[in-house]
Parts: C-alpha cells; sequence; structure tokens
C-alpha cells in the first residue's frame, strides 16, 4: 500500500532536510553516525485486543503476519498486564517497568524513569536515539517520566501523527477555498470533536494533547501533512499513518530505541465487532511491515531486537457488562495477554512461564546494556 | 442548594437509621449516589434497592458485619479514610481512586462476593412472583445470510424452527401482529417501563403504548448532542471532567426531538445511553444493543423488541480521523455493510442473550424469538413448554404470533 511516492511526504515534509526543522539542541546532537550497538523496538500491538481475537486457535485468521512470525521468534504465552488497565498506565508501565497509576488521559507523564532516560543518559547517545510514535494522541507525555535526574533532556522525541493529522486538516482547511471545502471544514469540525473526545466515551478526554515536539517541526509536519491527506494514498487509519512516520524517521535517523504505539483496535469502543476485527488485521499486517523494514533496512536488520505485545486486552464475552467493547473488568481477558520477541539474538521457542508488562523495560535495558534503577521488571532472560 | 432528594419511605427509614453509615464507605456510597437521582430510577432498580437494603437491615449485624468483612479489608488497604471517600460522596475522584488503586481487583472481587450472597435470597422473591416474558430480536432483510450461517453463537441453546414465508407480505409486521392492527407488544403493555422496542430504523410502524427508542427518529438529538459537546470543549468552558459531567447531566432531550421528553425516567435513560460513549451516538446498533442492556438492567421488562439495522460503511475520509455523523460531514452516498452488520450482530444476539440470563425473572420462564426479515428459519430459545417448540415445522408467521400470544397469557 505504501509506494514509493510516500517518499514525497518526506520531501514536502522537509523531515530530511533538518537544518529547515530540527530545534537546535536537536540539531547539535543529531548528528550521523552509526555506532554499533543493540537497537531496540517496542511495539504495543495496541488498543485493547483480546487472546480470543489473536493468539487463540480461533483468533490466528485475524493475525496472518504474526502467525508466520511466531515460529521464527521467542512466543510468551502469558503476557500479563497486572496494573491499570488503561492505554496510558499501560504503556507507561512498559516502558517504565513499574506499574503505573497516573491520569489515564495523558495529562500527567509516568511516574517513574523511563527506558528512555536511562539508554540516553548513561550511554550518551544523541537525542535522535529515542523516539515514541504513537497513534493515541494521549501520549505526548511518554517520553519521559517525572523524576528530576532525568526528566526531558534525557526523554523522547515524541510525535502523535494523529495529533498532527488534525491540524493538517485544519490547515487544508485554511489554504483551500471554492469548491469542496465547505464539506472540509464540516468534516474537520465534527471529527476533530471527536477525536478530542476519545474512543473511551463522549467528553472524558478533555485534556488536549501537549506537543511537544518543537513548533517548528510540528508546523512543518502539518504543511506536509496537508499535501499527504490531499494525495491520492492518503492512509485509511491512524496507525498507518503512524506506521509511515515510524518508518521514515528510522530510514532517516535510524534511532536505537523506539516505542511504535499502535491504537486503532481501540475502535472496539464504539460497538463494532467487524470493525474491531478490521482493525485487528491491519495492526497485523503494518506490524508486519514495520518488521519487513528492520529486516530490509541495513541500519536495522541483524542488530535489532522488536518486542510485540498488547499493552491490554479487552472484557471477556462471558459474564462482562459488555464484552469485547471496553477493558474494564480486570478479568483474565483483559489482563492475560502474550509478547513475541524477534530479531537479532532472538532464538525460536516460547514458554508457558508468566511474565508481565513491566518485564519489557527491564529486558529492552539488558539489551541496550544500560542499568536500571529499582524497577518491578525482570528482565526476561530467554531472549537475552 | 439543591433541595434533599425526595426518597422513598422504606429508604428513608433505613439511612435515618444509620443502616447506610454501618456498611463499607465505598459500597454504601455509591446508593447514596444513586439516591440523588431517586426520581429518575426505573420502578425496578428502586424495588431492588429497597429490598436489599431491607434484607440487610433484618439480617442478624453479626451476619452483616462477616458479610462485608472482606470489603472492608481491602477498604484498609487501599487507603479508604475521611480524605479520599467523604462520607455519603461518591463522585469521579472516588471511581478514579478505584481505578488506579493497586488494590482494585481486589475490591472488585470482594464486592461481587457480597451481591453473590445477596442476590441469591432476592432472587428467590422474585423467582416466587414470576411471570413469562417474550423478547423478539429481528435482523433486517439486507443481511442476506443463509439461515445456517445464523445466530451461532447461540446454537447450543435453542432451536432452530423452519418458517413457512408468505409471498409478498411484510413478514416482520406479519410475526409481531400476526395480522391484526395490533401488535403483540401493544397488547400485552399493562404496566409502566415494562414493554419495550428497541430499533435501529422503521420495521414497523404503529406500536404504541409501549416504550420506544428508535435511533433514526434521535437524530437531531444527536446531532444536538455531539454539537454541544464539541462547542464545550472548544470553548474551554469545561476544564475538568467533573465539570463536564454536570454539563453533560443538562443535555435532556427536548420535546421537539423525540416523545421520550415528557417522561423524565426515560429522558435520562436516553441521555444516559448516549453518552456513555461505546458508539451509541455514531453507530445505530450499537445503540440498540447497549440500550437493550441497559434497559433490562434497569427496567427489567417482560416483554421486548430488539429490532437491528443495517450499519453503513465508513467512508473514506471519515475513516482517516476517526467517525463521525458521515451523513452530515461527506457528501458521497453512503453505502451498506451488509457482510459487517452481520459480523456485528452474531455477537450481540450473545451479549443480548446473556444479560437476560443474569436476572432470576427471566430464568426458565423467557422465550427469545430470533427472526431474521424473510428467511425461512427462525431461532428459538425458550422453556420446554414454549408451544412454538412443539408446533409442526414449517409453521407460519401467524402461527408464531399465536404461541407468542398464548404464553404472555394474552
Amino acid at each position: 500500500m505504501f509506494s514509493f511516492s510516500k517518499r514525497r511526504f518526506v520531501q514536502l515534509a522537509g523531515l530530511s532536510i533538518a537544518n529547515r526543522l530540527l530545534p537546535p539542541w536537536m540539531l547539535s546532537a543529531a548528528e550521523p553516525v552509526d555506532k554499533p550497538g543493540r537497537k531496540v523496538i517496542i511495539v504495543t500491538f495496541g488498543g485493547g485486543v483480546r487472546n480470543s481475537e489473536t493468539f487463540a486457535p480461533e483468533g490466528l485468521r485475524n493475525i496472518p503476519r504474526l502467525a508466520e512470525l511466531r515460529p521464527k521468534g521467542y512466543f510468551y504465552k502469558t503476557c500479563a498486564n497486572q496494573g491499570v488497565l488503561s492505554h496510558f498506565n499501560a504503556t507507561g508501565s512498559i516502558v517504565t517497568g513499574n506499574w503505573q497509576r497516573v491520569d489515564d488521559f495523558g495529562s500527567e507523564p509516568p511516574a517513574s524513569t523511563t527506558i528512555f532516560e536511562y539508554y540516553r543518559k548513561q550511554t550518551g547517545v544523541s537525542p535522535m536515539d529515542a523516539w515514541v510514535i504513537a497513534t493515541n494522541k494521549s501520549f505526548a507525555q511518554m517520553g519521559w517520566g517525572t523524576n528530576r535526574d532525568w526528566g526531558a533532556s534525557y526523554g523522547a522525541n515524541v510525535v502523535l501523527p494523529k495529533q498532527l493529522l488534525i491540524e493538517a486538516v485544519g490547515e487544508a482547511v485554511k489554504q483551500k477555498s471554492g469548491g469542496g471545502v465547505a464539506s472540509r471544514e464540516n468534516v474537520l469540525k465534527h471529527l476533530e470533536s471527536v477525536l478530542n473526545e476519545g474512543y473511551e466515551g463522549v467528553g472524558w478526554t478533555i485534556f488536549k494533547a501537549a506537543k511537544d515536539l518543537d513548533r517548528n517541526v510540528r508546523e512543518s509536519l502539518a504543511r506536509a501533512l496537508v499535501e499527504y491527506i490531499n494525495g491520492p494514498e492518503a492512509p485509511t487509519s491512524g496507525d498507518e499513518l503512524t506506521f509511515f512516520i515510524a518508518r521514515e524517521i528510522m530510514r532517516e535517523f535510524a534511532p536505537r530505541l523506539i516505542l511504535v504505539n499502535f491504537w486503532d483496535m481501540d475502535v472496539a469502543h464504539w460497538g463494532s465487532y467487524s470493525l474491531y476485527l478490521q482493525a485487528i488485521t491491519r495492526t497485523d499486517r503494518i506490524t508486519g511491515m514495520l518488521w519487513d523494514e528492520v529486516q530490509s533496512n541495513p541500519k536495522y536488520r541483524d542488530n535489532t531486537a522488536v518486542l510485540i505485545l498488547p499493552e491490554l486486552g479487552r472484557d471477556g464475552d462471558q459474564n462482562a457488562s459488555n464484552g469485547f467493547l471496553n477493558h474494564r473488568t480486570g478479568d483474565p481477558s483483559c489482563r492475560n495477554l502474550w509478547l513475541l520477541a524477534l530479531g537479532a539474538g532472538v532464538s525460536a521457542g516460547e514458554t508457558d512461564r508468566l511474565v508481565s508488562h513491566v518485564d519489557v523495560a527491564a529486558t529492552a535495558a539488558e539489551l541496550l546494556g544500560v542499568q536500571t534503577g529499582q524497577i518491578a521488571g525482570k528482565a526476561l532472560k530467554e531472549i537475552l | 442548594m439543591p433541595s434533599a432528594p425526595k426518597l422513598s419511605p422504606v429508604i428513608q427509614n433505613l439511612i435515618d437509621k444509620g443502616l447506610l453509615d454501618r456498611l463499607p464507605p465505598t459500597f454504601s456510597t455509591f446508593f447514596f449516589e444513586q439516591f440523588q437521582d431517586w426520581n429518575l430510577l426505573f420502578p425496578a432498580e428502586r424495588n431492588y434497592q429497597e429490598r436489599m437494603f431491607t434484607l440487610l437491615d433484618r439480617s442478624q449485624p453479626a451476619a452483616v458485619e462477616s458479610l462485608f468483612a472482606p470489603v472492608r479489608e481491602v477498604e484498609r488497604r487501599m487507603g479508604v479514610d475521611e480524605k479520599t471517600w467523604p462520607r455519603r460522596h461518591f463522585g469521579l475522584e472516588q471511581v478514579d481512586f478505584l481505578n488506579r488503586n493497586p488494590h482494585f481487583a481486589e475490591w472488585r472481587q470482594a464486592i461481587s462476593r457480597v451481591f453473590a450472597k445477596v442476590d441469591p435470597l432476592l432472587d428467590a422473591e422474585v423467582t416466587r412472583k414470576g411471570k413469562p416474558s417474550l423478547i423478539i430480536v429481528t435482523a433486517p432483510s439486507e443481511l442476506s445470510a443463509d439461515p445456517s450461517r445464523m445466530w451461532l453463537r447461540l446454537s447450543r441453546y435453542g432451536k432452530r424452527i423452519q418458517v413457512d414465508v408468505p409471498d409478498g407480505a411484510d413478514y416482520l409486521n406479519l410475526a409481531v401482529t400476526g395480522g391484526t392492527r395490533k401488535s403483540i407488544l401493544e397488547m400485552y403493555s399493562k404496566e409502566p417501563y415494562d414493554s419495550w422496542m428497541i430499533s435501529a430504523d422503521n420495521p414497523w410502524d404503529g406500536v404504541r403504548n409501549a416504550i420506544r427508542l428508535k435511533y433514526d427518529d434521535l437524530k437531531d438529538y444527536r446531532s444536538r448532542m455531539m454539537d454541544e459537546v464539541r462547542r464545550m470543549l472548544e470553548s474551554g468552558e469545561v476544564r475538568t471532567p467533573r465539570e463536564l459531567n454536570e454539563r453533560l447531566k443538562r443535555l435532556k432531550i427536548r420535546a421537539s426531538e423525540g416523545d421520550l421528553a415528557s417522561d423524565e425516567i426515560l429522558s435520562e435513560f436516553l441521555r444516559a445511553v448516549l453518552l456513555a460513549g461505546n458508539g451509541t451516538l455514531l453507530i445505530n446498533n450499537t445503540f440498540v444493543e447497549w440500550a437493550t442492556i441497559q434497559a433490562i438492567r434497569r427496567a427489567r421488562p417482560s416483554m421486548m423488541i430488539i429490532s437491528f439495522g443495517i450499519r453503513n460503511k465508513l467512508k473514506p475520509f471519515s475513516s482517516v480521523l476517526i467517525y463521525s455523523d458521515q451523513e452530515a460531514t461527506n457528501p458521497i452516498p453512503s453505502q451498506m455493510d451488509a457482510l459487517g452488520t452481520y459480523v456485528d450482530l452474531e455477537i450481540f444476539y450473545q451479549y443480548i442473550w446473556q444479560e437476560f440470563q443474569k436476572y432470576a425473572q427471566y430464568r426458565n420462564n423467557t422465550a427469545f424469538l430470533f427472526l431474521a426479515d424473510g428467511m425461512e428459519e427462525l431461532f428459538c430459545i425458550a422453556p420446554p413448554d414454549f408451544p412454538l417448540l412443539t408446533a409442526k415445522a414449517p409453521v407460519k408467521l401467524t402461527e408464531v404470533f399465536g404461541h407468542a400470544r398464548e404464553w404472555l397469557n394474552i
């Protein structure tokens, strides 16, 4: 689906023209040096998905790419989310190694130091070496925690492609005039409202996502997206846009530590099982494409571990308040998920051993050769 | 200051006696919050609360203490105190406190165990007063699935029955009216809030005397809600979830937007259904399913017709930015998503049936008829004495109607 013509996006965005885009602090450190060493990509197969629609026998038809990749990697049959069953806290637990219990809608950063901060501070790598690319617009503060000794100076760059898309549509409305503008304006008004409200329920996500990217970077990306969404190959979902941006960032900056957050599956909150299944299959496809990029990109091939896991599940069909629509009961369908590790140094295999979401940060730290402070997670020894 | 809510004498007496204040605060304050809107509760809800607290009041204090001991223990571990949990107050802060607490799962279990012990005692009373119920669930003709692919998640609980499909007749209308001018819903309707029709569009006209919730008819109200919420957020008028919650409570349906405006219980029910998230504002069948689940849970009707429609496909530009009222925002003609609707409905049939099974009044005395417009099979889940189960197939739709009428003693 994503053809070479998408490079036009980058050209338009100016993402590859660093001196036009990057803020001074970033520019000074953004040296195009490809130092040897391990790279880690964490992919949240996200938005909330149940085992029954993924790696359970009846779910395999929804995830043909992951099913095909499973024998090539190490598969943890039960990776448990033992924390808060919200998107921000679940993902915050993954990147910090401690169960997070902060505001569910992203108004607060994680309360613990993130793997991005440990990595950057201890290794002195470039600010361009740690990125968060997230479909979930409330993840603006996912790049660093509240610990004063670490924080923004060592955090990850955070890009929220969907948020940028909203801005882009706004730009499109401003720039266009005449035929078609009225309906686009209508679309913007209505859809922006829905976006601001979030899937969780009308009106509950009232905190506007912070925009921690440098203003010039953001505006340039927005300008590019105006062209992009008006073009013939616009993405059909937020996750496809996230994949596209992630791939471009990998190609341009080759960061060593990336969190890619997919989120389309949370469409389940709207109560359409078929749309939920479609989202799973789409995320499976683009996760496969991300893996293909790792394999074909010389800066990643042979030195990159990819850790794929859902950040949370969804309520079970039996005895739940409304089954797949929500993720609030804390039943096994909500908590018991899986983790698939692929890539450099990862032997094929699988285990019934119970692992959990907080183990991911500990594992990433080991893979990257850095120490964490006292955290709840334990490194996954099978893939080290 | 708002005036104190007018409660039933039974509940007021129990409050005055200090019963609720003696219970664990995470349990009792939830009900105090419900009491604030006592006039907006369905009779079934009021009745349940009266019976539950009366049961607790007449039980031995030691037994009540023992029943709630696990909840108290979890509350202690959670750090519930006067500061985190103000007396008789259950607001968004308390919901947030519970959700973020490391002991939330234990708390849920402890609360569930309380109801698991109390509800069977209350159920026994309900069962003694039980009466036959009838639930009809319909699918539109556009679904065009093979009968063998219908109702698969429920197939082990019921029986497929061959239908003699009438030529040229209105299939669903015939099934629910038997060719008379009145639907079975209207014939049955006696008590307030006991007979409901919840539908996506308009499978047939002329249902009076019963509660009617139709997604298509609520278009003006739904549009106003979306506009208002967006305006509030954009203008910055509301800054916290609490403020927003308070403002949303005022978004009641107007008389010009639907008949329900005249009934404050139904008006509030509808507002809550549409603002509960879960796509009820945007997707017709989600509205039907969620409104049905809530009606079962809260009003406990004896007769329901639940009628699904066809969901439209998402339009290309809408799907880039999530979903909205596509009809208003995109001039491209809508297209039906028959396959997607089929997948959606298969799981909704299961969820609806399961919801009924949770409540004693429906167990062993409820007949479920799953009909698909124009289909030569219907699916029936019912007690063995439901006459349709032994009817000679293929049955005529007028016979289906007759058996249903007989079941309800109409």
